[in-house]
């Protein structure tokens, strides 16, 4: 499985993230951030423009931006699932975190600990650290569904009663959290939870890349692990 | 021998000819084709008056009020041609021991063969004395009633969902027709609104009558003719949404020209309502038209989504009560400012085991 | 002991037969009224049970103030609207906050087509099967009927033998046919009834065209507040803002075409009262004349905050087109002032009612106030506390407070007002009840009863109709003076408040004096008290054992048949009992 390394590193490298995996990966991160976007300035929109109505569209682009990247979105966390069966065995790490092996827990105490600077040396992984699989799992895998079912449940009281949207979404996830402006409130709040990871996501990343044994962002561009000492990995 | 509504409106002087045309103006009133009139003429022609019996919990009454205010049909030949209201304590002759006497008749001679019409809701608490009739909880007449009746209409929002009385603390546990403990488990159609458009009320009346069936209703009760689409789906200002056109504040220029309400906090777009297409009054208004919001009148707890005014509603949950911006916004700061100190410790940290290092 | 004499002047004897009527029907909400009558069928104790309570005081706290207005509508959809008004009029009082004219214009017009459309509907749907017999009227000849009309009312287009006729046709089929809907088990046999076929088939008639003509009335309210009833209203003024030759005007919630439409409708609403409503009055009052039971309080103790401010956000009496004043022990030489913000005038007392206080026998200013339930029964009630037999006077005994003005027990209400516009001279009231006094040829005593309350609210609809006219032109006058202002929004954002403020606001509700009190603490609602008409004239006991005027004015009624209440009805409707109003 370990190959050689490229010119640039002297270490032993891995192949971890598939092609599919990182296109996915980065698809998926200018989705979100357009929708975030889009989705404050629904939430809270411009100051007003002036002039005849049919001049401007400008709410209405912003939403068209909005679901346009929410379609984006959906479409490839559908792929990204696919490829959990059919990549890898990385590709299906954040999907089905080891949460029955003992040592799942015992690394993930260690991770904290490292986190926390109580631990001297982080621990040496091809694929995620329990810690940050528990996390994607649990805010981008489970926050990717809850902003798609609920998105789709309010798309679909645009989309009206009959559409697909409705059929599906709206009809049964209404009621569930009471009116449709709850829904409303979930779903904004849903995007407060995915930037609050996404912020943590992303420090985490530039300091592992700094402070731990593996290449991180690198890796996420080029699929490939590189180590910077010569111990077995851990997982 | 009972009278049909044919009889009824032919002795009252109307011709055959004014009744075909009642007929067609009532199929188009429930948006049905031409094509529908000898169907409903056919159904007025053999039909007797059904008994209602409408009985009147916590409420305000605003829904016998919107219901008077009937264009088309009028309330008048609803009472007098249409329906044969037996109990309704507004407006009812009898009062005391004969009113109640009553509700025991059309029971015995109706035995699950009248309607029952709920407005208002009865109370849990105070032994559910916080709302008495004859001496006794409401709550008794009402599961009475229920148990012999045909089926139950739920007048507006607070038969459908609770209103303003359960709203936060609900101090009376004001609960809504189809949750009341222990009701006879009969057809419920929902008509929610504070108080719902009167041409609805007597729709759906009309409705039942000619076509000898429940309209078709959605999830959760309410008949989709009138409650399958949002108020903003319809809405008239709706082109001002869409170009980014909003009042800011009342009585701005916005607000002159009649921009979108959606930033003073309207709540069309989750409010499933005729208000848009219908109107009000014999199709005169509603309230988007006259510049304020929609606040929603006719879902469920919608006094508890925090204040009118605000585009954003509140969440209530982890013993707070606030926005989705103002609840997330605070913990992405909060995040990141543990991200920023996490990061200046790790620094300082790695410097030290540099230059313990080296 | 089976006799007292109360403070207020009235002698109390339970030892009679026990009627009891409930639910008391055709009043707006749910009521309960017990009666001790003696071997002659006189009244001579009167209970009246509010019996129906939902909490809006409590719900109301912790609330964004600028929504009280919406809250506190739903106290009541028949007075819809007086509530709001006073609400957005209270948040105003507090946050310092003053409305453009031409808000008061059109707040105006709101409230004053709320007295015609209320006045009209209460005497019509909810008043005149007390004094109306429609199975008498299947008797009439319809062209005597038609006489009668034409004297009574030269200018009523519909009033044809052929038209009568067809209305008793209609009638008469209706009664054949079993089905008597909201007529079934009246009092139709019942001797109190004293009118002449003709005259109730006239009424009857009338019955039905007010039913098709009320719907209309409360349209002006549809064009300024979206929808009636539960019209929208706007703390700092009103949320229709006006356009008139702007651009885009057509788009504005008030544009001509929509001034034209309220215009249209104010000119037939005073057509109708005018030609239907007053000479009813006068036809029917006539052969009722004799029937001068129900004075109650309102020769003793009457009570009006005033409304329909001429100028925007002068609530001073004199600004006030509404009187204002308190009468009490029935001395109309002297006119009170009253003081909403004194903790020495209004006050708010719970001995009789299903509330607690730490004190009860003190009463609470309602910025004060204390709304806490305590559902309890006496212990000489009958039956059980879910299934009272007979209530227990002596102790609590309904979910209404008892208001009292300086200790006194008030009647509120259009007579109320029309007795303090008489008795500090009110020109336009003054006038009309001369009038009307000279019609019917009755001294001014007869104003103190039933029938007096009665004509009362006739009077006022009268000239609530004309005044919509004067704020019209108003309006209008103002916009063409350059002025399309409508709402005052510096102070709408709640980060503009002050930490803590209190404020009153108050109207001349259908029923009588109705006032908020509202503390503002932190931008929130700390708390809202609400003092309703209902709420006094319904009033239980006091903690002296004053009794309220509902039960005051059942005293020594003369009953044909005590098992049939159908004077008990009448006087009682004729304050136009608003129960969810009164314990809101
Ligand atoms: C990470 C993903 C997403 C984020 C952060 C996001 C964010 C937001 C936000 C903040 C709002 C405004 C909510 C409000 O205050 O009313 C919104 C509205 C909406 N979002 Fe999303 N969203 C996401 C995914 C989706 C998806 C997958 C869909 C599916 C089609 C979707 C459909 C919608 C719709 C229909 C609305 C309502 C638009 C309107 O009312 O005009 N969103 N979104
Ligand atoms: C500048 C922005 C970003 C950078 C630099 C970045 C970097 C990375 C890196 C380096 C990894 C690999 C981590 C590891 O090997 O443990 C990763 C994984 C991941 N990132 Fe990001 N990321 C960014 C934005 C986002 C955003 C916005 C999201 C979604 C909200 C996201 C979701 C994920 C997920 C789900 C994975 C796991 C991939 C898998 O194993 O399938 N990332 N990211
Ligand atoms: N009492 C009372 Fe009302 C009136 N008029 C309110 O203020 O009726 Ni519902
Ligand atoms: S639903 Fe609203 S309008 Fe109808 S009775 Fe209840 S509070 Fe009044
Ligand atoms: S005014 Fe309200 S319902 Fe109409 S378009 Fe704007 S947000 Fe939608
Ligand atoms: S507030 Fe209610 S009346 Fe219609 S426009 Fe909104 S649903
Ligand atoms: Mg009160």
């Amino acid at each position: 499985m370990s190959t050689n390394a490229t010119a640039a590193h002297k270490e032993e490298a891995v192949y971890v993230y598939q092609a599919p995996v990182r296109l996915w990966h980065w698809v998926n991160a200018i989705a979100i951030v357009a929708l975030c976007v889009t989705g404050y300035f629904i939430g809270s929109p411009l100051p007003s423009v002036h002039g005849e109505a049919s001049d401007s569209f400008l709410f209405g682009w912003i939403r068209y931006i909005h679901f346009s990247a929410a379609y984006i979105l959906i479409v490839g966390f559908l792929l990204r699932v696919y490829w959990a069966f059919v990549g890898n065995h990385h590709a299906r790490q954040i999907f089905i975190p080891r949460v029955w092996t003992a040592a799942f827990w015992k690394e993930l105490g260690h991770e904290i600990m490292w986190y926390a600077m109580i631990a001297k040396q982080p621990m040496k992984y091809v694929g995620h650290n329990p810690l940050a699989t528990l996390v994607m799992h649990i805010m981008f895998v489970w926050g990717i569904v809850f902003m798609i079912f609920t998105g789709l449940a309010l798309y679909g009281e645009g989309a009206g009663m009959g559409s697909w949207q409705y059929n599906l979404f709206s009809s049964w996830l209404i009621p569930l959290f009471g009116q449709s402006q709850d829904v409303h409130s979930w779903h904004h709040l849903g995007m407060w939870v995915i930037i609050c990871f996404a912020i943590i996501h992303i420090y985490a990343a530039v300091r592992e890349d700094i402070m731990s044994r593996q290449s991180i962002i690198s890796s996420m561009f080029s699929g490939w692990r590189t180590f910077r000492d010569d111990k077995p990995a851990d997982d | 021998m009972t009278e049909t509504f044919y009889d009824v409106m032919r002795r009252q002087g109307i011709t055959r000819r004014s009744f075909l045309k009642f007929c067609s103006l009532t199929a188009a009133a429930l948006g049905l084709g031409p094509s529908f009139a000898p169907q409903i003429a056919h159904a007025m022609e053999t039909k007797p008056r059904i008994p209602v019996l409408w009985l009147h919990g916590l409420e305000c009454t605003c829904c016998s009020e919107s219901f008077i205010r009937s264009a088309h049909p009028l309330a008048k030949d609803v009472i007098l041609s249409m329906i044969s209201l037996d109990y309704d304590d507004t407006i009812m002759a009898a009062a005391g021991h004969q009113a109640e006497a009553i509700v025991e008749e059309t029971i015995q001679k109706y035995d699950g063969n009248f309607i029952l019409a709920c407005e208002g809701n009865p109370p849990l608490n105070q032994e559910g004395m916080s709302c008495i009739i004859a001496g006794k909880p409401y709550l008794e007449q009402l599961k009475k009633a229920a148990e012999h009746c045909k089926a139950i209409i739920s007048w507006g929002s607070c038969a459908s969902w609770g209103c303003v009385q359960a709203a936060r603390p609900n101090p009376t546990q004001a609960t809504p027709i189809h949750k009341v403990p222990g009701l006879a488990p009969k057809p419920i159609i929902k008509v929610p609104g504070c108080p719902p458009i009167a041409e609805v009320m007597t729709a759906v009346i009309t409705y039942i009558l000619t076509f000898e069936r429940f309209p078709e209703l959605d999830r959760q009760g309410r008949p989709k003719m009138f409650y399958s689409q949002r108020i903003h789906d319809k809405c008239y200002r709706r082109p001002h949404f869409d170009a980014g056109q909003f009042v800011e504040s009342f009585d701005d220029e916005g607000a002159r020209k009649g921009y979108c309400l959606y930033k003073v906090g309207c709540k069309g777009p989750t409010t499933y309502n005729a208000c848009s297409t219908v109107r009000w009054n014999g199709g005169l208004s509603f309230p988007i038209q006259s510049g304020h919001p929609c606040f929603g009148c006719s879902e469920d707890g919608f006094w508890d989504k925090g204040s009118f005014y605000d585009r954003l509603t509140d969440i209530h949950g982890f013993g707070v009560e606030a926005d989705a911006d103002k609840i997330g916004g605070t913990a992405a700061a909060v995040v990141g400012a543990a991200a920023a100190a996490h990061a200046a410790v790790s620094a300082v940290k790695r410097a030290r085991q540099k230059g313990g290092e080296s | 002991m089976t006799t007292m004499q109360t403070p207020n002047g009235f002698n109390l004897d339970t030892s009679g037969q026990r009627v009891v009527v409930d639910p008391v029907t055709r009043i707006e909400g749910h009521m309960r009224c017990e009666v001790n009558v003696d071997e002659n069928n006189m009244i001579r104790n009167a209970v009246s049970t509010g019996t129906m309570w939902r909490g809006l005081e409590v719900i109301l706290k912790g609330r964004d103030p600028r929504d009280a207005w919406a809250f506190t509508q739903r106290i009541c959809g028949v007075c819809t609207g007086t509530h709001a008004l006073t609400s957005v009029r209270a948040v105003e009082d507090a946050l310092g906050i003053d409305i453009p004219e031409n808000a008061n214009s059109i707040r105006n017009i709101m409230q004053l087509s709320l007295q015609v459309h209320d006045h009209l509907v209460h005497f019509y749907h909810l008043h005149a099967l007390d004094w109306v017999n429609p199975v008498n009227a299947l008797k009439a000849d319809p062209k005597a009927t038609s006489e009668l009309q034409q004297a009574v009312s030269p200018h009523h287009p519909m009033s044809s033998p052929g038209y009568f006729r067809d209305v008793q046709n209609r009638l008469k089929k209706f009664v054949e046919s079993g089905q008597l809907g909201p007529f079934k088990n009246g009092y139709w046999t019942n001797p109190a009834y004293l009118l002449p076929p003709e005259a109730d088939l006239m009424a009857v008639t009338h019955y039905l065209e007010a039913l098709d003509f009320q719907k209309e009335i409360m349209t002006t309210r549809t064009i300024f507040g979206g929808k009636d009833t539960h019209p929208n209203w706007l703390v700092g003024g009103v949320p229709c803002a006006i356009n008139i030759d702007g651009d885009l005007a057509a788009g504005a919630p008030i544009n001509m075409d929509r001034l034209n439409y309220v215009s249209g409708v104010i000119d037939r609403a005073m057509a109708f009262v005018k030609n239907v409503y007053i000479p009813d009055i006068i036809a029917i009052g006539k052969f009722y004349k004799g029937w001068l039971y129900g004075g109650g309080l309102s020769g003793k103790s009457v009570l009006a905050y005033g409304d329909i401010p001429d100028r925007a956000n002068d609530y001073s009496a004199s600004n006030l087109m509404m009187p204002r004043g308190a009468v009490i022990n029935g001395n109309l030489k002297e006119v009170h002032e009253v003081d909403l913000r004194d903790p020495e005038q209004i006050q708010e007392f719970v001995p009789h009612s299903w509330y607690s206080y730490p004190d009860e026998k003190k009463g609470l200013h309602p910025w004060d106030g204390i709304t806490e339930p305590n559902y309890v029964l006496g212990p000489n009630a009958k039956g059980t506390s879910t299934n009272i037999a007979e209530i227990d006077e002596a102790a609590k005994y309904s979910w209404i407070k008892a208001p009292r003005w300086r200790g006194n027990a008030m009647e509120v209400g259009p007579l109320a007002r029309y007795v303090v516009g008489y008795a500090s001279g009110h020109e336009h009231i003054t006038e009309q009840i001369n009038r009307t006094l000279r019609a019917l040829d009755v001294p001014v005593d007869a104003l103190f009863s039933t029938l007096g309350r009665t004509a009362a609210r006739a009077l006022e609809c009268e000239w609530a109709a004309e005044m919509q006219r004067y704020f019209m032109d108003k309006l209008i006058a103002n916009i063409k003076a350059g002025d399309s202002s409508t709402a005052n929004t510096e102070k709408f954002d709640p980060k503009t408040w002050p930490t803590e403020v209190k404020g009153v606001g108050f109207t001349e509700a259908p029923r009588g004096a109705l006032a908020h009190w509202v503390r503002i603490k932190d931008t929130k609602i700390d708390n809202y008290q609400c003092v309703v008409p209902t709420t006094w004239n319904g009033s239980p006991r006091d903690n002296e054992g004053n009794i309220g005027a509902f039960e005051a004015s059942l005293m020594n009624t003369y009953m044909e048949r005590p098992e049939e209440p159908v004077e008990i009805l009448r006087t009682l409707h004729s304050f136009d009992p608003c129960l969810a109003c009164s314990t809101h």
